[in-house]
């Protein structure tokens, strides 16, 4: 196999996002970004909601990716989500109204979820600011 | 003999019906085909992550899963019963729901609480003139299911069975294996039979002897991803279950609209020589009784 070039796909249950070869690919963990260079050892992770970015050249690829899993296995890096969302389609009107709608809640479970949301939100408009 | 003109009218008002069943069966042979690119591109995703969850389970311990566990008691349950928005579909509705009154029937003999949740108008229209009355009624699904409508519906079933509200999760629709076949069939969602669905089994392990096993690192721990897929996994079986029935849908529209259209071309051309007949015989009856004027004449 070729150890200079990395693989990236990206599915959802919906369809195959994306498909194709990067120099780099850094990925939203659970607890931060993954950076992967070709040749990396097998993992298989948690994703959180972030940014996903893949080189390819001098073009970056930036998508929003919410949850999910991935995988890296022989310099294939295979990203399960539920929502992939390139960064030139968000729509950055209704995170801001996520985000200003979203109010102090009172039970525990409640406030995991407020945060899930806003966290989700402040991605989704950090990464539509960034390809803009 | 037939009036030719009543003929003609009924010729004509079937020529009508036979050109709107042949754009049906092009709509739905279009339609079909587009619902089927989904359920290709969500196999995918069902493979990658049973591929996934074969590499865990071959590097984990055994889990322990509040999903995974069959209750020894079923007190409450639930039972949905994916049915089509529209008609002129042949039999699809019916043979789902012959296989869904009877296990309806059965669960409650048995003294199970059977919450019923319905999608489809034509099933809500069916269980209405039974008297039985529905907890949850969907008919938003159309023939292109999005994942974020069935994900919040999955949701609110892991998160009751969860809390113990609910036993067990039926699913009644109509079970895609391929265009030439589809079986209409009850299947139990939750709790997972296992993580892997029976088919996707062999593959899974066929895959992973052609690799040979590979050390994973894990984020955060093996036990800990496992047991976030197994919520994803349930989701996604219910979402192929939507997209199953929207597939099968329009399959049996196919079917029901081309032989819909062959019948009323035969209609056609019985009644075209009903009419010739009707019509060579008035022209008869003409002839004669002039004839039989003239020869009066005489």
């Amino acid at each position: 196999m070729d150890l200079q070039k990395l693989k990236c796909v990206v599915v959802t249950p919906e369809k195959a996002v994306l498909d194709e070869a990067a120099d780099f690919v850094a990925v939203p963990m659970f607890d931060g970004e993954l950076g992967v260079a070709p040749g990396r050892l097998p993992i298989i992770g948690r994703l959180g909601s972030g940014e996903l970015r893949v080189t390819q050249g001098a073009t970056i690829k930036r998508l929003f990716i919410d949850g999910g899993f991935v995988q890296i296995r022989g310099n294939v890096v295979t990203l399960l989500t539920p929502k992939a969302v390139f960064a030139g389609d968000i729509n950055v009107s209704t995170a801001q109204t996520v985000l200003r709608s979203s109010k102090p809640e009172t039970t525990p479970e409640a406030q995991e979820a407020r945060n899930k949301s806003e966290q989700r939100a402040r991605a989704q408009i950090r990464i539509a600011a960034k390809s803009k | 003999m037939a009036n030719t003109r009543a003929l003609v009218k009924r010729r004509k008002a079937i020529r009508n019906i036979r050109k709107i069943t042949r754009t049906m069966e092009l709509i739905a042979t279009a339609r079909f085909k587009k619902a089927m690119d989904r359920a290709i591109e969500a196999d995918a995703y069902t493979r990658r992550l049973a591929e996934l969850a074969g590499d865990l389970t071959s590097s984990a311990a055994t889990i322990k899963h509040p999903l995974l566990e069959k209750r020894a008691e079923i007190k409450n349950s639930v039972l949905l019963v994916m049915c089509s928005n529209r008609g002129l579909c042949g039999g699809y509705n019916a043979s789902i729901l012959r296989e869904a009154a009877p296990h309806l029937r059965k669960m409650q003999t048995e003294g199970v609480n059977v919450h019923l949740e319905l999608s489809g108008k034509r099933a809500m229209a069916y269980f209405r003139f039974q008297g039985i009355a529905a907890t949850h009624a969907y008919s938003h699904f159309e023939d292109k299911p999005s994942f974020e409508e069935v994900d919040v519906v999955a949701s609110r079933y892991l998160a009751d069975y969860i809390a113990g509200k609910i036993d067990r999760v039926d699913v009644a629709y109509m079970k895609f294996t391929n265009v030439a076949k589809q079986v209409p069939m009850v299947e139990t969602l939750l709790p997972l039979s296992t993580h892997v669905p029976e088919s996707r089994r062999k593959t899974v392990s066929a895959a992973a002897e052609n690799k040979g096993s590979v050390e994973y690192e894990f984020l955060p721990s093996a036990a800990e991803i496992l047991e976030e897929i197994l919520p994803v996994s349930f989701k996604i079986r219910l979402f192929k279950c939507f997209l199953d029935s929207a597939v099968s849908e329009q399959i049996a529209r196919r079917v029901a609209m081309k032989a819909a259209t062959e019948n009323a071309g035969d209609m056609i051309k019985d009644l075209s020589l009903k009419y010739n007949r009707a019509r060579q015989a008035q022209i008869t009856k003409e002839i004669s009784e002039i004839i039989g004027g003239t020869a009066a004449l005489k």
